[in-house]
């Protein structure tokens, strides 16, 4: 493989398997702070203790988000060197807020694990407000990063040197808002989807106690709020997109030609050959109105910018669709769920919206990581949009090959780890208390 | 003296001492671990295994601060050193990685323990393997064999080994080996106690062997570096951290364990701070100069900004940790 290709496919890899990570360690503070808030509150024992059985899994995927999180900050370097050293000015001062941010994150969330005995409850609630709140910093300045390389701002070029330097600017930039709202909410979305969904499973395998009741509530609820936000806040971006990222949104809607009136496609393959979208349904207007709130508006196609500078509507395109269409697939069985519980007053345990529940609960995933590949594939070829090309900011070093191969096996062997051990059935679950002896094993 | 640009090498040289102090007492962990022997070695690495829990992950975010600044402040010698150090820090980076999720794998899948002696031998290897990349990736620095053509740093592709940076790497091993025995004689009582302190003891001896070894051969690999380190600056750095080092001996043989503690770390910031104190003025020594390599200063200033915002966070955050988990590791686990 070249070059070039190793580096981008060992990023997207990468980054990938890091914000799976990422996601848990915002998500989870979150919930972890609404169990001990509800706790103090109405001194039910049973919230508290459901935050403290999430610490087992929750540490491990901390530990595992904390080195992947290393991994890409060395890879910046190891692979994108020029870009890194036209950039770094820039989108360091993101990057460097988000340092602290983590160093926050680390050092509350190893009170909160390991101070049961030596701090008060308010003082373990007070730890999942920090970690809750360092949690959603980092991800917003992490964010920044990433919409800088979408808009970059903040800067002049003269010969090829950077003048008038302005990194709050840059921070700022005109993407970050936007992506900042949608990533930090896909985060709740997710975690409480995926979190529901082991729930689900233990009641529908008939473990159905108080606890896990709870867990599924409150997981659900999590989740819930967030999602018609995301409705809301997709619009937004696509709107900001529509404007600032005329070739982002062309690719993402499958649009070949600049059109007045756009149709909306659903699903379909886009054929750059012949310019048409193959077995999609089309919806006269739809896109224009979505775009520019205005069924008449004339949309820009990828026949509008000079060859080269657009990315394949191939890549964009179905990973849109399949982050919307994420949205309803979780929508449904979520509105299913409370509709129930509203209507009898007590959690639903009906096998049928239990199942639909754990069939949508890796949907909040699978939308995360669709849009993120919208967002990364649709500003190819560029790594720095207007500024600079993916090929122009890769290292010169010729073994990059070598190294994607090296990376592929560390995430295999993290993610075999990880799924052994989250696997082993743990008592814990089902609200009695694993046994407790420390079994120690002589290395 | 006092310009911006100094300030962040100073923000990096703080990050690269509190990571070898607090990070290297990590890895430390795991060197020991490996090495641990005598009819208490089960004792010896449990305690080592229970004094890192809380503390590793913080630890762990000054190598992030390290990187971070170095690409922000630094741009230019951010990348070069990121495209020749390609391999070496490849492997460190495995370490990490596989010290990481070893550890964490071992302590939150204690209930599942049929796993757990293959865990603590991967956490071992790799607490090896990291300070010994990363010793030799430092090293590397300061044998001027990284070059800029066209602006470009270039480098042979195996430039990064010579006897100047394999006693590199054994000298960040023996950083590490030496912190965690001192740090844990002040955790423990009794026999333990004397084991740490005979482990610090000779762990000491071999710091200080190593790093005497370091000049001659550095005299071939990295001749400018030694013109610097024996200067006056370098040569001033170097005597005090000799002092500091038999102070710490002598304070460990008459188990003076508190003062020993701080006398270590100052031993081990000194070398750092002599090793500096040969770079300056340069990043990469004879190439690249603090000033050559900064970011343009409106970046500057944004990021000393920030970081006196971080500081006044991190402070009291960090204070209230390591306050919170001073003394004895307790035993009891999180379930
Ligand atoms: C739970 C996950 C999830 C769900 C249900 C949705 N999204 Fe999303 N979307 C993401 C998770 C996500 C994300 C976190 O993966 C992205 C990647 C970059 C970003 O800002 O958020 C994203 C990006 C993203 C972008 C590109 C932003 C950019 O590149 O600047 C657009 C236009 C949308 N989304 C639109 C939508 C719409 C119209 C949705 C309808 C319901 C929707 N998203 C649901
Ligand atoms: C976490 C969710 C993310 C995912 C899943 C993701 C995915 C990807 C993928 C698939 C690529 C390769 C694209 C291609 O070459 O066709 C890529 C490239 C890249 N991403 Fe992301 N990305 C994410 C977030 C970020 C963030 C927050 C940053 C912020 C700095 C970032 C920086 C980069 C860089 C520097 C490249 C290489 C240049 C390029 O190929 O355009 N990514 N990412
Ligand atoms: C949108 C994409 C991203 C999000 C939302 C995100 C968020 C997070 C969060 C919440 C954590 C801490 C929680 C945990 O450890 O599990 C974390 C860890 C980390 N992330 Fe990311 N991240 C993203 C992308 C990146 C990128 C592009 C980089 C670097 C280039 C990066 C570097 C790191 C590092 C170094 C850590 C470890 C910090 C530690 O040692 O505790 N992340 N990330």
């Amino acid at each position: 493989m070249d070059n070039v290709l190793s580096a981008r496919v060992l990023m997207g890899i990468s980054l990938g398997f890091h914000i799976i990570y990422a996601t848990i360690g915002i998500g989870l503070p979150l919930m972890l702070m609404i169990a001990e808030g509800l706790s103090l509150r109405t001194r039910d024992e049973l919230y508290h203790q459901l935050a403290r059985r999430w610490i087992r899994p929750a540490g491990v995927l901390f530990a595992i988000g904390a080195v992947s999180g290393t991994i890409l900050s060395f890879e910046l370097g190891l692979l994108w060197p020029r870009f890194m050293a036209f950039s770094g000015p820039l989108i360091g001062l993101a990057f460097s807020m988000e340092g602290y941010a983590f160093f926050v994150e680390a050092i509350f969330l190893a009170l909160y694990i390991y101070g049961e005995q030596r701090l008060s409850r308010r003082m373990l609630f007070f730890c999942t407000i920090v970690l809750t709140v360092a949690a959603a910093i980092s991800a917003v300045f992490v964010i920044s990063a990433n919409a800088w390389m979408n808009t970059p701002t903040g800067f002049r070029l003269a010969d090829g040197k950077l003048v008038d330097v302005h990194p709050f600017q840059a921070l700022t930039n005109p993407s970050w808002a936007h992506e900042a709202l949608h990533g930090t909410l896909a985060a709740y979305v997710a975690t409480g989807f995926a979190v529901a969904g082991v729930y689900a499973l233990h009641l529908l395998r008939g473990h159905r106690s108080e606890y896990n009741k709870r867990a599924l509530t409150l997981a659900l609820a999590v989740a819930s709020v967030s999602l018609p936000l995301m409705l809301v806040s997709g619009d937004w971006s696509a709107m900001t997109i529509a404007v600032q990222q005329k070739p982002k949104l062309a690719a993402m809607e499958a649009l070949f030609t600049t059109t007045k009136g756009a149709p909306l496609y659903i699903g379909g393959w886009p054929d750059p050959a012949t310019g048409t979208v193959l077995y999609g349904i089309r919806i006269p207007n739809l896109l224009s109105y979505l775009a520019f709130r205005d069924t008449d508006a004339i949309v820009e196609g990828l026949d509008a910018f000079p060859p080269g500078t657009t990315p394949d509507p191939r890549l964009v395109h179905p990973f849109f669709d399949l982050m919307v269409a994420s949205f309803f697939i979780m929508l449904a069985p979520a509105g299913w769920f409370w509709w129930l519980h509203w209507r009898r007053q007590e959690v639903p345990l009906n096998k049928w919206p239990l199942r639909a529940l754990l069939l949508a609960s890796p949907f909040g995933m699978i939308a995360l990581e669709s849009g993120w590949l919208v967002t990364e594939f649709g500003r190819q070829p560029w790594i720095a949009r207007g500024h600079m090309r993916v090929t122009e900011g890769v290292t010169p070093q010729t073994s990059i090959g070598l190294v994607l191969f090296t990376f592929f096996v560390v995430y295999l062997a993290l993610t075999v780890g990880l799924l052994m051990l989250l696997m082993r059935p743990a008592t814990i679950e089902n609200g009695t208390k694993a046994p407790q002896e420390d079994r120690h094993v002589d290395p | 003296m006092w310009t911006l640009n100094n300030l962040a090498a100073g923000a990096v040289y703080f990050g690269l001492v509190m990571y070898a102090v607090f990070g290297g007492a990590d890895f430390g962990g795991g060197i020991w671990t490996a090495l641990a022997s005598g009819p208490r070695a089960r004792e010896q690495r449990d305690k080592l295994f229970y004094a890192i829990g809380p503390v590793w992950e913080t630890n762990h975010v000054w190598l992030i601060f390290v990187v971070v600044t170095l690409f922000t402040a630094f741009p230019k010698g951010f990348a070069a050193l990121f495209t020749a150090l390609l391999i070496p820090l490849v492997i460190a980076l495995i370490g990490i990685n596989f010290r990481g999720a070893a550890f964490a794998f071992r302590h939150f899948g204690r209930e599942t323990g049929e796993r757990i002696p293959f865990m603590v031998s991967l956490f071992a290897v790799s607490s090896i393997l990291t300070p010994f990349a990363l010793g030799m990736a430092v090293t590397a620095i300061a044998t001027g064999k990284i070059v800029f053509v066209n602006d470009w740093a270039q480098a042979g592709p195996w430039f990064w080994i010579s006897p100047f940076t394999l006693v590199g790497g054994l000298v960040g091993m023996a950083i590490c080996a030496y912190l965690t025995p001192i740090f844990m004689t002040v955790r423990t009582e009794g026999e333990l106690q004397s084991d740490f302190r005979r482990q610090g003891i000779i762990a000491g001896l071999i710091f200080g062997l190593l790093t005497t070894v370091e000049i001659p051969v550095a005299m071939t690999d990295a001749p400018l570096f030694v013109d610097r380190l024996l200067s006056v600056r370098g040569a001033f750095f170097v005597t005090v951290s000799v002092i500091s080092g038999i102070t710490t001996q002598i304070l460990l043989w008459r188990c003076r364990f508190q003062w020993s503690q701080i006398t270590a770390i100052g031993t081990v910031t000194l070398t750092i701070t002599g090793f500096a104190a040969a770079m300056y003025p340069d990043l990469l020594i004879g190439q690249l100069s603090i000033s050559a390599a900064a970011a343009p200063p409106a970046s500057l200033r944004a990021f000393s900004l920030v970081l006196v915002i971080g500081v006044i966070i991190l402070v009291p955050s960090l204070l209230l940790l390591y306050w919170t988990f001073r003394g004895e590791p307790n035993p009891k686990l999180p379930q």
